[in-house]
């Protein structure tokens, strides 16, 4: 579906989700600067377009779920380094699958910032239904 | 609303599955990372057991290592424990004090042995710094202190600054609450195995704690096994609640002798 807006409503929302690749980059190995990211340019941008709203709030949630996981990854692998805590198969399972999970949302992100920079509006899998239960068209 | 909460129960279970599913694989076994870890703690427990011999007057009494090792097989074969994988090292010191080594080095004083009344005071020290070594401790407590990068130093080649330092935190500085009190938990689970009461360990450390108000000097095992008597308080505690058949380690001659002979 593409939409009908301007190049620079287009560009917004795709910075939406850049925000959150360049924080991951510049924010490891901390995982909360990605959400801090998404979230302040979430803040500065809660009161334009409806798309540009829109794909901030997705881009915004879609952290949620990542920063927890990653939290716990880095909490677990400090327990192991320093506290009481060892390797066991269901650390390495829980790390393997948040990298699974981490590359698939790197992936997804990267797609969605190409269409949206094309007008073309991206729903994701459950961010987008949640998206649109708070998300609403300012009448 | 009902389409947002279907997808995230699915997105959680799909999450659920992948973690349960990949952990059914033995990653433990396939990255071999026991074997990669014993031989590292072992290169590092060689290496620093060679500093520490250099400085020292090692225990060559055969008596005496027979005694003690008999109390280490005691523990080990009580709790599933490769023996050969503890190497037990007497120095002749005037400090009451015992230390595990990374790679299962177990060093005990001369004083140390003196100080205790009998042989289940002396098995519960030694319980204690087992577990440590079990619970793999003493490299944890080295990557607290000095960091992962200069452990790696020490395997790759050797850095005779950073091995003396190694060895100054291992033996005189203390391990933090946390692994204190594991370390204390699981020497109380090795002497009920191995039928003998806790209490002995929780008696030492009260008489440790005494003696330090004492101001008697040498008693580097207080210093670096700190708050004694809230110690001694939670070993009681914890093995209270189970049923122990304690039996003696050795008749009352052989620890007369031991006595006699690290004197």
């Amino acid at each position: 579906m593409k939409t009908l807006l301007n190049e620079h409503e287009h560009e917004k929302a795709s910075n939406s989700y850049l925000m959150s690749l360049v924080a991951i980059i510049g924010g490891l190995p901390l995982p909360i600067i990605n959400l801090l990211a998404t979230l302040f340019f979430y803040l500065n941008h809660r009161n334009d377009s409806y798309f540009v709203r829109w794909h901030c709030t997705q881009a915004l949630f879609s952290q949620i779920p990542l920063v927890l996981l990653n939290t716990i990854t880095f909490w677990w692998t400090m327990s192991i380094i320093f506290g009481n805590n060892f390797i066991t198969n269901l650390y390495v399972g829980y790390v393997i699958s948040v990298i699974i999970f981490n590359i698939i949302e790197f992936v997804a992100t990267i797609y969605t910032i190409i269409q949206v920079r094309k007008g073309i509006h991206i729903t994701w899998w459950f961010y987008g239904p949640l998206t649109n239960l708070i998300c609403k068209i300012k009448v | 609303m009902k389409k947002v909460f279907f997808e995230g129960i699915l997105f959680i279970a799909i999450f659920a599955s992948s973690v349960f599913l990949l952990s059914q694989i033995n990653w433990v076994s396939i990255f071999k990372i026991n074997e990669y870890r014993k031989v590292n703690e072992k290169k590092i427990g060689d290496i620093l057991w060679d500093m520490i011999k250099s400085n020292h007057e090692e225990n060559k009494n055969v008596f005496v290592h027979k005694t003690i090792d008999s109390l280490v097989a005691r523990v080990c074969v009580a709790n599933h424990i490769d023996k050969k994988d503890i190497q037990v090292h007497i120095l002749e010191s005037d400090e009451v004090n015992a230390f595990a080594l990374p790679g299962g080095h177990l060093v005990i004083y001369s004083s140390l042995i003196e100080a205790t009344d009998n042989p289940e005071e002396l098995t519960g020290v030694i319980a204690h710094e087992i577990a440590h070594i079990q619970l793999h401790h003493v490299v944890k407590k080295l990557i607290k202190e000095i960091g992962i990068s200069a452990i790696f130093a020490v395997t790759a080649g050797g850095n005779k600054t950073v091995i003396k330092q190694m060895g100054n935190i291992l033996s005189s500085t203390a391990f933090d609450r946390q692994f204190e009190q594991g370390a204390d938990m699981q020497a109380v689970e090795y002497l009920i195995n191995a039928n003998i009461h806790p209490k002995s360990l929780a008696d030492f450390l009260q008489k440790l704690a005494e003696k330090e108000n004492n101001s008697l000097k040498y008693l580097t095992w207080v210093s670096t096994h700190p708050n004694t008597e809230e110690r001694a308080k939670y070993i009681l505690k914890q093995s209270s609640n189970k049923k122990i058949t304690a039996k003696p380690i050795f008749s009352p001659q052989t620890w007369k002798r031991l006595k006699k002979e690290i004197h």
